[in-house]
């Protein structure tokens, strides 16, 4: 669906870049393009759109290479629905939304027709022809949702979709974006700092920071890597002896005090009991770490995902010929993450 | 609570639209008919408009009717076949159009720049010339399909009811027509890249009036203090004005052909150039 090798944005030559050598390659499905405020996903997001030219490196949308001419038709097989307002707000979202359409290549007439279609697909009927002007929050954010739809997108860029909206807007929003997923095959990517939302939809992630990708991977992954977290405690400290045998059990993320976070390798966390027998020591407790996502993002944010959240981290592309300093919690492997090689 | 449809059908062919330029320049022109500022000055022009036609036929009352046989000669100096009776055709409505192009084309940019809609734009099919093609041609169409009744009707009129010996040359609309295009995209795009430098419609508005009576300003300036008419084609709105003169022919036009030329590609091409800077994908998403 989408990918791009050592992509690097600029907003202005002499900026330091907002996007820096990025190289990933994704699935057609729900990706969630997960960071905090400023790390790059709108950057990223409107570099795929062809709105932005890239610096350096390369991409592919699609199939179409970022920067060729042809990536201008391109936009008529992605939708997208900008983080920002973006209404005309003398106009109803009928209107707009048919305005939009025309944009994208359709017929006056079909324009019209579809435009009448997608707002009842939005839940927006009853006061398409009333001026946007009017609408709340959550009203607004539909229509954009509308206008993205509008000419059947093989692929839709939502960012910050639910911005502004209260839980029961939120949830109205974001069972949407899944029925546009399942009902039209279309492929979505999600740009939130909203833990809860990605959670919630996404079945791949992509964790962004300072223009960099942190961590990349699928949601299941994510979950399974998380269910096998366990947190052993031992009625004496391990010797050194048995805390090297700890790695029969699985990988050690943590010692601390007679504690020990695991990431298992087998899925049975009962197995444990029986290695403790084994080595002679006294487990008491066996407690499942089901992190929330917000911690792996934390840990991802600060460098070290990679082992306990079942994301891979993805390599910086070579650093700028004026890119003074490296970054420093870059991580080093050289494996392109690819989350199409899943 | 919302009524979502059961599903949503796939879309129709996408190879069946309009080029983006139309579809935006139609959704502009569909716009600004909403606006209640079409009523004044629709009224206005129709008034001046009457104002014209109505000359014309005085003027065919006094050539047939013996009883106002006396008032041919005075008839005779204000409804003559010169060029100068050409040329005013379309005044006083060119002055008019200044304030219509100000507050409609004021906020053609500056309307998207403010709703942000100019990135959504370009996040579809649509090219930055696309768009600037859109806003040039509704802001130089307007002026011109308001001012083509001005140099078609008093003409036709001329023609059903005297003829070659009317009033209005026979030739005048071959003469007014491209004055009217060009003055109208002067108009056009010096209202549009003055748009394009506002956030706001008002603001643009009022970057579109301080332009044009500023370069006015400064050009009586500079011609009452140097004595140098050609100045004077600093002024958009002398330029406007003077070029139905010189395509019909005035024995002494506002401004001689080489300043008028040149001013009117300076401006055309200075605030083209501004709009095509001040729209770019680039400035529209930062």
């Amino acid at each position: 669906m989408i990918a791009f090798e050592n992509l690097e944005v600029r907003y202005a030559a002499t900026a330091a870049p907002a996007l820096k050598g990025l190289t990933l390659s994704l699935d057609r499905g729900i990706v969630g393009l997960l960071g905090p405020n400023g790390s790059g996903k709108s950057t990223l997001l409107k570099a795929l759109l062809g709105l932005l030219t890239p610096s350096r490196g390369s991409g592919t949308v699609l199939g179409v290479a970022l920067g060729t001419p042809e990536s201008a038709k391109l936009r008529a097989r992605i939708g997208y629905m900008p983080e920002y307002d973006a209404l005309i707000e003398d106009a109803s979202a009928y209107e707009q939304v048919a305005f939009w359409g025309e944009l994208s290549g359709l017929a006056p007439e079909a324009a019209r027709d579809r435009a009448h279609e997608v707002l009842y697909f939005v839940g927006l009927d009853e006061s398409r022809y009333r001026p946007v002007s009017g609408y709340s929050t959550g009203m607004r954010q539909r229509v954009k949702l509308a206008q993205a739809l509008v000419h059947s997108p093989e692929l839709i860029f939502l960012d910050e979709p639910t911005n502004g909206l209260d839980p029961d807007g939120r949830r109205r929003m974001l069972d949407l974006v899944l029925r546009v997923h399942a009902e039209l095959n279309t492929g979505v990517i999600l740009a939130s700092h909203l833990l809860g939302d990605v959670e919630r939809v996404a079945d791949q992630l992509v964790i962004l920071d300072q223009g960099l990708i942190k961590a990349a991977g699928s949601m299941a992954g994510l979950r399974k890597a998380l269910a096998k977290r366990v947190e052993l405690r031992f009625l004496d400290p391990l010797d050194a002896t048995q805390e090297a045998a700890l790695v029969e059990l699985g990988t050690v993320l943590e010692a601390r005090n007679g504690l020990y976070d695991l990431e298992l390798t087998g899925a049975d966390p009962a197995g444990a009991f029986r290695w403790a027998q084994a080595m002679g020591a006294t487990l008491v407790q066996v407690t499942p770490r089901h992190d929330r996502l917000d911690e792996v993002l934390l840990r991802a944010l600060h460098g070290d995902a990679v082992r306990g959240s079942g994301l891979r981290p993805t390599p910086p592309g070579p650093p700028s010929p004026d890119q003074a300093e490296p970054v420093p919690d870059s991580p080093s492997t050289s494996d392109p993450s690819s989350l199409g090689e899943r | 609570m919302p009524i979502y449809a059961p599903t949503l059908p796939p879309a129709p062919d996408l190879q069946l639209g309009q080029p983006p330029a139309l579809v935006i320049m139609r959704f502009d022109f569909a716009r600004l008919w909403r606006q209640k500022i079409g009523r004044f000055f629709g009224f206005a022009f129709l008034v001046m408009l009457l104002w014209k036609v109505a000359r014309i036929y005085i003027d065919h009352l006094l050539q047939t009717n013996q009883s106002l046989k006396p008032m041919q000669e005075f008839a005779k100096t204000i409804l003559t076949q010169g060029a100068d009776f050409q040329a005013d055709l379309l005044n006083p409505a060119l002055y008019l159009l200044w304030f219509l192009v100000a507050l409609v084309g004021g906020g053609l940019v500056a309307r998207d720049t403010l709703y942000r809609v100019r990135p959504l734009m370009y996040a579809h099919p649509v090219a930055p010339k696309d768009y600037l093609l859109a806003k040039l041609g509704f802001a130089s169409l307007l002026p011109f399909a308001i001012l083509l009744p001005f140099a078609l009707l008093p003409w036709l009129m001329s023609l059903l009811l005297a003829g070659a010996q009317g009033p209005v040359w026979v030739t005048a609309p071959l003469r007014l027509l491209p004055a009217m295009a060009i003055s109208s995209v002067l108009m056009g795009s010096l209202a549009v890249g003055a748009s394009s430098l506002a956030a706001t419609p008002r603001a643009g508005i009022g970057w579109v009036l301080g332009l044009v009576l500023g370069l006015g300003t400064l050009a009586s300036m500079i011609h009452g203090l140097t004595g140098i008419q050609s100045a004077q084609a600093l002024n958009p709105i002398v330029l406007a004005e003077v070029w139905p003169q010189l395509l019909v022919g005035v024995q002494k036009p506002l401004l001689p052909w080489l300043p008028t030329i040149l001013g009117t590609a300076l401006h055309i091409g200075l605030w083209t150039l501004v709009a095509v800077r001040r729209t770019r994908p680039s400035e529209a998403v930062t």
